[in-house]
């Protein structure tokens, strides 16, 4: 803080979002609840508050080449997140004039890299074994690492799935690598990967690089960013990795697999693109039917809040929020959902949202495109019957 | 076996909120709260605890934090480390996983890190694994449940995309992703918060913990924010107060004209 | 001195409040009417150790100080607009001090568990048909009886009985041992309520009604010597320190109900309008709302410096005359305050104000009570004058 510069006018004040500034007889303070993000620094007009960072030799990032996203394989075939990674990568790519790439792990996956040619990948790294069948944090990240470490990747991109939220951070402490969670925004800025994502419960929106490593890495929500198309290509490089492990060796084994808690042929939540979902006011598990009909009717999924998970109504894998799916559909109907902030952050990204509550408080309202205030159990019938004769009609 | 849990000081997100016309945060009267994901881990540990275990609560934060470990005491932890220096601040969550990973070493031979799903000011996930990867042991993310544990080995139900599934993993090990306590209550008595002051705190500063020191705070970050601003507000939506029957019909009627359907 | 509060009563006043907010306030006003406190909401209050807060450590007790008292008393006053749950507190907290301090192992070991537990109800009764504010008019006897006494009399007005009676407990009680010394002959002692020899009555109230008030007569009732508080025949020296850790709660309380009910009128005064504005734009309204915030805000600290100043004596840094003089000073106008502030947020809210459903007529008539319990508005002006005359009297 220069205090020959600070005219305490208390912009700096207003722009700090943890309260830590204040000004106190036309000086800026600093009080101990500064994280030093630099919001102040950003408004201040006279440039008189900066903050040190340590100086970096300048390093010659520039051996560091192309943008990497890691695949994702589930059930045998290519989550859908993966086209979306690498959607944006090619744009990136475009922009730096470097190539897209995919990391394609796992076992019997070489039938994929097709899929990946066509829709634009200039280089495929493949690692195929049998001991690569399940996911595992020590497999998964030896290979990233052996990857990066050998090929000098610019820039790498992973899914915010399950695996990708274990897996992304490992490689990241490993390595010592700068690493942003769940963006929803990636753009080059100077060169370098800005990475944009939500804080603070999805109450601000945080602008971030990480300048001093290489790779950067960044973990992307499914559903965000949108999908590469087939496309025409001029060639794909294979890149075939030898594996050599032993899961006898593992420190962490998994026993016994259990999934099928969705039927094969239900759209799993975060790939649908019309979303029933229920709360505390669905009331009961059999009342959940009323929801399953309407969503049926749309071609769509059911989803939840924590409330109707917890009280057992629904499987966990339909949760919505913040320790739940991050789903971003065409329209999100919300049924007897309050829309608590943990909610709002799984669906706020919703093209539309429409709620059906009792409470004409419910904060759902405020995010609401749409809102009936309303017994679900009357509305959404009476809806589902409507979207029918609508269909119908086309 | 020492059980270690991570916990941070968090201001209350649920009860921010933004001023409609500077469209800024309303940070005042906002209280500090123990980041709830934190709690739940902690009563994770509480609940395997046995006899001779032992459980130590770790924080790095601003002097304030204090409160937030006092609660743990309260709540049934053992111990608890405050990680405190200027030099500390401005991490991010490498800096941050450094940090804790340095105060773990110093505490020597352990069982079992309990850390929560996300802080839910940063909402990242980041820092359990990181601390994992730092220390070079297997980790446990999207924990449901721990179904058996000794003093070797720990059998866990894991979250998957569409189940679970059960994991057999060597101690000593990292758990994170716990979202829910099946504990109650989450309100110390006054017994307890009577008791939490006689147990023994810790105040470490840079220089106690030892380590890299380029490696702390915002010099030892790898990412930075350059900027923060509030997201786009959006527009309000239209409130249907009709009958159902009614209320259906203009729901339809708007969407047709609005071309969502 | 300033107001400021440990780390350890911060965390007392959290547990207390989430508890209270969650599940004292919603069930409230039903309080009142189903003329009961819910046998959850007090076995709650007991599991967080509210009941029996100042018995020691030695008998299973927190052994909490006057102002962590304090806290609690404030918490449950802003969550009970009914008061019910802060008289079932403050009457133990207050009298289950003077035991801790004047009783005999033998009582203490006996009484507290139960009290802590939430089984026991722990009152005061010292009030007769005819002899309230003068205790020396007492006309109950307590008489020598080998190693026990025999007591007979009655006791009128007084809180817990049917809770005493129903579910075990009993009274803290004074009578004349020693009829012909005057006051200098009276003695304090445990009295249980569920002995045969008890015949009790019941008064409605007007208000507070989740807590009893009744009268009982007490016909040769025998109790061990191990029940008497202190020493025979001086009683009414310390019968006075429980009167005042009640009266000091109760200041909390009423500054915490009136704080409480002007938050409800602020509420509804910015969102009413008359007459083209919100009610708050009017002087009329606004003024009175400053002056009864400042009044409040004065009584809630004289409260709280009455329980330091208990604090502090009980370490000798206080004395016993600087201890009544506060306490006076804090009990005089709490009551009259409390209900002029009251009076005017149910005035603001019109019919509204007067009809059952509105919380501040609930609150009215508890902190009504408030100028005649546990001593009058008229003893707390004869104490002060009697500190500034010089004219001790005891």
């Amino acid at each position: 803080m220069d205090e020959d510069k600070c005219t305490g006018c208390g912009i700096c004040e207003q722009a700090c979002p943890f309260g830590a500034i204040k000004i106190v007889e036309k000086i800026a303070i600093m009080g101990d609840e500064c994280t030093l993000c630099g919001a102040c620094v950003q408004v201040c007009n006279t440039g008189a508050i900066s903050i040190q960072r340590k100086k970096v030799d300048n390093v010659d990032f520039s051996q560091f080449r192309d943008i990497w996203i890691v695949a994702e394989i589930k059930n045998n075939k290519i989550r859908n997140v993966s086209f979306e990674l690498l959607g944006k990568a090619i744009e990136l790519a475009d922009e730096l004039k470097q190539d897209p790439c995919v990391i394609l792990i796992g076992n019997n996956v070489k039938k994929f890299i097709k899929e990946f040619s066509n829709r634009g990948a200039k280089k495929i790294y493949v690692a195929e074994h049998e001991s690569l069948k399940d996911y595992y944090t020590e497999t998964y990240s030896s290979i990233i690492i052996g990857l990066i470490s050998r090929y000098r990747p610019n820039i790498v991109l992973y899914p915010a799935t399950i695996s990708g939220r274990d897996l992304a951070p490992r490689v990241a402490s490993i390595l010592e690598l700068g690493l942003t969670a769940d963006c929803t925004e990636l753009s080059i800025r100077d060169g370098l990967l800005l990475q944009t994502r939500p804080a603070f419960g999805g109450n601000i929106m945080a602008d971030i690089i990480s300048p001093n490593t290489r790779p950067q890495m960044a973990t992307v929500r499914p559903n965000v960013m949108e999908a590469a198309s087939i496309k025409e290509n001029d060639g794909t490089e294979i890149i075939e990795t030898n594996v050599k492990i032993n899961l006898k060796g593992l420190k962490l084994k998994i026993k016994e697999i259990i999934s099928g808690t969705i039927d094969e042929n239900e759209i799993p939540v975060d790939e649908a693109d019309f979303i029933v979902s229920g709360g505390r006011g669905v009331g009961c598990q059999e009342n959940f039917k009323i929801l399953e009909d309407l969503a049926r009717v749309l071609k769509g999924a059911v989803g939840a809040s924590r409330a109707s998970v917890d009280l057992g109504w629904i499987p966990k894998s339909q949760q919505v929020g913040q320790s739940g799916k991050t789903v971003s559909p065409k329209i999100y109907i919300a049924c007897g959902i309050s829309g608590t902030i943990q909610h709002l952050v799984g669906m706020k990204s919703s093209d539309i949202i429409i709620a059906i509550n009792k409470d004409p408080e419910a904060p759902i309202f405020n995010v609401a495109n749409y809102g009936i205030v309303g017994d679900l159990c009357e509305v959404v019938p009476l809806l589902t019957e409507a979207f029918k004769k609508k269909i119908s009609k086309k | 076996m020492k059980l270690i849990v991570c916990v941070k000081q968090v201001p209350d997100t649920t009860q921010v909120k933004i001023d409609p016309e500077t469209n800024t945060l309303i940070r005042e009267g906002v209280p500090s709260i123990l980041n709830p994901f934190d709690q739940f881990a902690l009563e994770e540990a509480i609940k395997i605890k046995q006899e001779n275990d032992e459980i130590i609560v770790i924080s790095m934060g601003p002097p304030q934090a204090k409160k937030a470990l006092l609660k743990c005491l309260a709540l049934g932890a053992d111990s608890a480390i405050l990680l405190t220096d200027r030099i500390f601040a401005g991490a991010d969550t490498f800096a941050t996983s450094y940090t804790l990973a340095q105060a773990i070493k110093k505490l020597g031979e352990f069982g079992i890190i309990f850390c929560g799903l996300q802080a839910i000011d940063g909402d990242t996930a980041q820092v359990g694994p990181e601390i994992a990867g730092i220390l070079n042991i297997p980790q446990i993310t999207y924990l449901e449940s721990i179904e058996d544990v000794s003093g070797k080995k720990l059998v866990a139900r894991v979250q998957t995309d569409d189940g679970y599934k059960i994991v057999e993993a060597r101690l000593p090990l990292l758990i994170t992703g716990i979202t829910t306590s099946s504990f109650e209550p989450t309100n110390p008595p006054m017994m307890s918060i009577m008791k939490a002051n006689k147990k023994p705190f810790f105040t470490w500063d840079a220089n106690e913990l030892g380590g890299d020191k380029d490696k702390y705070g915002l010099n030892g970050s790898l990412t930075q924010v350059i900027k923060i601003y509030s997201p786009p507000t959006k527009e309000k939506g239209v409130i249907i107060n009709d009958p159902p029957e009614a209320a259906v019909n203009k729901l339809m009627d708007l969407l047709s004209k609005d071309k969502v359907i | 001195m300033s107001l400021k509060f440990t780390e350890e009563q911060e965390m007392i006043r959290e547990s207390v409040r989430e508890f209270a907010q969650s599940k004292i306030a919603p069930i409230a006003l039903e309080m009142d009417e189903k003329k009961e406190i819910p046998q959850d909401v007090i076995k709650g209050m007991a599991e967080l150790g509210l009941l029996g807060c100042t018995a020691g450590e030695a008998y299973g007790g927190p052994g909490l100080s006057a102002v962590s008292a304090g806290v609690i008393a404030e918490e449950l006053a802003k969550a009970d607009c009914t008061g019910s749950t802060c008289v079932y507190y403050l009457v133990p907290a207050s009298w289950g001090f003077l035991l801790n301090k004047y009783g005999t192992e033998e009582a203490k070991k006996e009484v507290f568990p139960k009290l802590l537990s939430g089984e026991h109800f722990l009152g005061i009764a010292t009030t007769e048909s005819d002899a309230g504010s003068d205790v020396g008019a007492t006309k109950t006897t307590i008489k020598k009886d080998g190693d026990n006494f025999v007591v007979n009399g009655e006791k009128m007005y007084i809180s817990g009985v049917r809770e005493a009676v129903t579910y075990g407990g009993g009274h803290v009680t004074i009578a004349h041992q020693s009829k012909e010394l005057g006051t200098r002959g009276m003695t304090v002692f445990y009295l249980p309520l569920t002995d045969e020899g008890i015949t009790p009555t019941y008064i409605p109230d007007l208000g507070r009604e989740g807590i009893s008030c009744g009268g009982f007569t007490i016909d040769n009732v025998k109790i061990p010597k191990h029940y008497i508080l202190g020493e025979e025949n001086k009683g009414f020296y310390i019968i006075h320190e429980g009167y005042e850790y009640a009266r000091a709660l109760i200041a909390v309380i009423c500054a915490a109900a009136g704080l409480k009910s002007l938050e409800n009128g602020i509420a509804y005064i910015k969102e009413r309008k008359s007459f083209g504005k919100p009610l708050a734009a009017y002087q009329g309204i606004n003024f009175k709302l400053a002056e009864h915030y400042t009044k409040l805000s004065m009584l809630r600290d004289l409260g709280y410096q009455a329980l330091l100043s208990i604090d502090l004596e009980q370490e000798g840094k206080a004395t016993r005359f600087e201890t009544s003089k506060k306490v006076a000073m804090a009990k005089m106008f709490c009551s009259e305050w409390a209900c002029d502030a009251i009076n005017d947020v149910m005035q603001w809210q019109g019919a509204f104000g007067y009809s059952r459903e509105c919380q501040d007529q609930a609150a009215w008539r508890a902190v009504r009570s408030f100028s005649l319990a546990e001593g009058t508005k008229e003893v707390m002006k004869m104490i002060v004058a009697r500190e500034l005359l010089g004219n001790k009297q005891y």
